[in-house]
């Protein structure tokens, strides 16, 4: 019986259709969450993030493979894992007919919450995802944004050991998100355990402990955002651009991504003067900054987060 | 967070009264619907007080019973709209509320809301309908054997749609032909003799037929008589322990 709050090892999902090949969303992912952690799977849309996700939240079946929660094998045994976990679906929507306070409060109740704990989490849960002014109006009348936080709220209310949360901030403006990010830091203080899906980078680094960036239906890496971002070749980016620009004269220098009009050198600092000589000689722009999630992305999957 | 966790699995039907508290709360939203929702029964027995009054007494019965059908069927639409447009599945299975509880539970909170109006044309019957306290309680069994074994085949075919739009018409089609055009508003006797066994053995008919006869409306042989009620009883009863398992299966995609 392991400890861990989620572990896999070599997870595949096979989806079959009728007059359609087989696609393989899942090859082989082996994964570790520990108790209080907060990881993300990091990818592009189609990168199998929400199919794991579906899989370790008893939703969906593996074709093969292990995932155990808290020692409980997923697959034999989903009705021992589903009181222990709760789900932020992509694109769940709260019921269009409950005010965000009975969407949060009945959904307690429905888990099994005591009404004077769920009364209380409930108003907890609203605060947090600051839903306040509108806790009284029917979801139907709400924003995407308001509507997702409701999402978030009814689940961190649970303060269930392990949550998932696919896309947990998709649709709500930069307050929100900070919001959100917050609560989530405060439940795996509480104790719970957090595995998210996302694409936004800046999510996944302020976020998470540690991540998974998922691509193909594989992990092709994982570690700290620090580590990942080390794992670059340089602490800082250089972007160059003018019609001077000769991309041979750079490729000494660090990682180099070329996009066509512009170039972006990922070097050491004690060389960046050395590069910005050139750089002048050539009469190129040049803009300097901190390496980010975004070139360890980019380095480890070959395509940008955003690239379809 | 204790290093060994107390997993225990969920108790059967777990859930059930809060989501039916969740979905009556959802439903008594749905005003418009509630109050429209007698607008098929309501015509129809404008036609029959019309073409023959004395066919009322049989066409109130079978506005009760095809109302508790079409209550049935909203389970389907319900469902499956849940299901694909807000991920609510997603949301209440992943987690100790248990499948047969989430099913039941939607069943039974637009169960709670819907049965008003259906009330008040059981109250309007009264000026027809010759009722004993054994009819009545008749009608009530009848009512609810009918009302759970069409939420219970509408929570079923819900699971099967990927699209809202594509159930609108398996929904009217299933309400239409076996609450309209079965002998359900009019009595047995009129339906051909040789399709009266198919009427006998589907629920709504089947329920209608045992009604019509209790209230002398139509005779029916004691063998007709087993016929409809042990077919009734039959199919509910699978029918119901069906989507049960049909509901924790489908609580997880292959």
């Amino acid at each position: 019986m392991t400890g861990e709050a989620l572990w896999s090892d070599q997870l595949r999902k096979v989806y079959e259709s009728r007059g359609a090949p087989p696609v393989e969303a899942l090859r082989g992912v082996s994964l570790e969450v520990h108790r209080g952690e907060r990881v993300a799977l990091l990818g592009r849309n189609g990168a199998g993030k929400t199919t794991f996700l579906k899989i370790a939240s008893t939703l969906l079946r593996p074709s093969s493979g292990r995932i155990e929660i808290f020692g409980e094998d997923v697959d034999l045994r989903p009705d021992r894992v589903r009181p222990y976990i709760a789900v932020v679906p992509q694109e769940g929507k709260p019921f269009f007919h409950l005010t965000p306070r009975e969407q949060v409060y009945t959904y307690l109740r429905a888990r099994g919450l005591a009404r004077e704990t769920a009364r209380a989490r409930t108003e907890s849960a609203i605060e947090q995802m600051g839903l306040e002014s509108v806790a009284d109006r029917l979801a139907i009348t709400l924003s995407g944004g308001q509507r997702q936080r409701t999402m978030v709220a009814t689940v961190i209310a649970t303060e269930a050991p392990l949550l998932f949360l696919d896309e947990p901030s998709i649709g709500m403006d930069p307050f929100a998100r900070r919001d959100v990010w917050d609560s989530l830091r405060e439940l795996t203080r509480k104790g719970s355990t957090l595995l998210l899906t996302t694409h936004y980078l800046d999510e996944a680094e302020v976020l998470s402990d540690r991540l998974y960036i998922v691509e193909g239906g594989r992990v092709l890496v994982h570690g700290t955002a620090e580590e990942l971002k080390r794992s670059v070749g340089g602490t800082l980016k250089v972007t160059l651009q003018g019609p001077g620009l000769v991309v041979e004269e750079f490729q000494g220098f660090g990682h180099c991504v070329s996009d066509g009009s512009a170039l972006t050198v990922i070097v050491d600092p004690q060389r960046l003067a050395e590069l910005l000589q050139i750089a002048v000689r050539r009469q190129l722009t040049a803009g300097v900054g901190p390496v980010t999630l975004e070139e360890a992305f980019l380095r480890v999957v070959g395509r940008s987060i955003n690239a379809e | 967070m204790p290093s060994e966790l107390p997993l225990a699995p969920s108790r059967a039907f777990r859930g059930l009264g809060a989501f039916l508290w969740t979905e009556l709360l959802v439903q008594a939203h749905e005003w418009l619907a509630m109050a429209t929702s007698m607008v098929v029964q309501g015509v129809l027995l404008v036609f029959v007080w019309i073409l023959d009054p004395s066919l009322l007494p049989v066409s109130f019965l079978g506005a009760i019973l095809f109302s508790m059908f079409t209550m049935g069927q909203r389970v389907l639409n319900e469902a499956a709209y849940l299901r694909i447009d807000h991920k609510a599945n997603d949301l209440y299975l992943a987690s100790p509320i248990t499948p047969e509880g989430y099913f039941l539970g939607m069943a039974l909170g637009i169960l709670t809301v819907y049965v008003g109006p259906v009330l008040a044309i059981g109250l309007l019957s009264l000026w027809v309908v010759p009722y004993t306290p054994a009819i009545g309680a008749l009608l009530v069994v009848l009512a609810l054997s009918v009302w759970l074994f069409s939420a219970s085949t509408g929570y079923i075919f819900s699971t099967f749609f990927r699209d809202n739009r594509a159930i609108w018409a398996y929904s009217s089609l299933f309400f239409n032909l076996f609450g309209v055009l079965f002998p359900v508003f009019y009595p047995l006797s009129l339906f051909p003799a040789d399709l009266r066994p198919i009427a006998l053995v589907l629920p709504p008919s089947a329920a209608a037929a045992l009604l019509q006869s209790s209230i002398g409306a139509i005779s029916l042989s004691e063998g007709q008589i087993a016929l409809a009620a042990g077919a009734l009883a039959v199919e509910v009863t699978l029918i119901l322990f069906a989507a049960v398992l049909w509901a924790r299966r489908t609580s997880r995609e292959a």
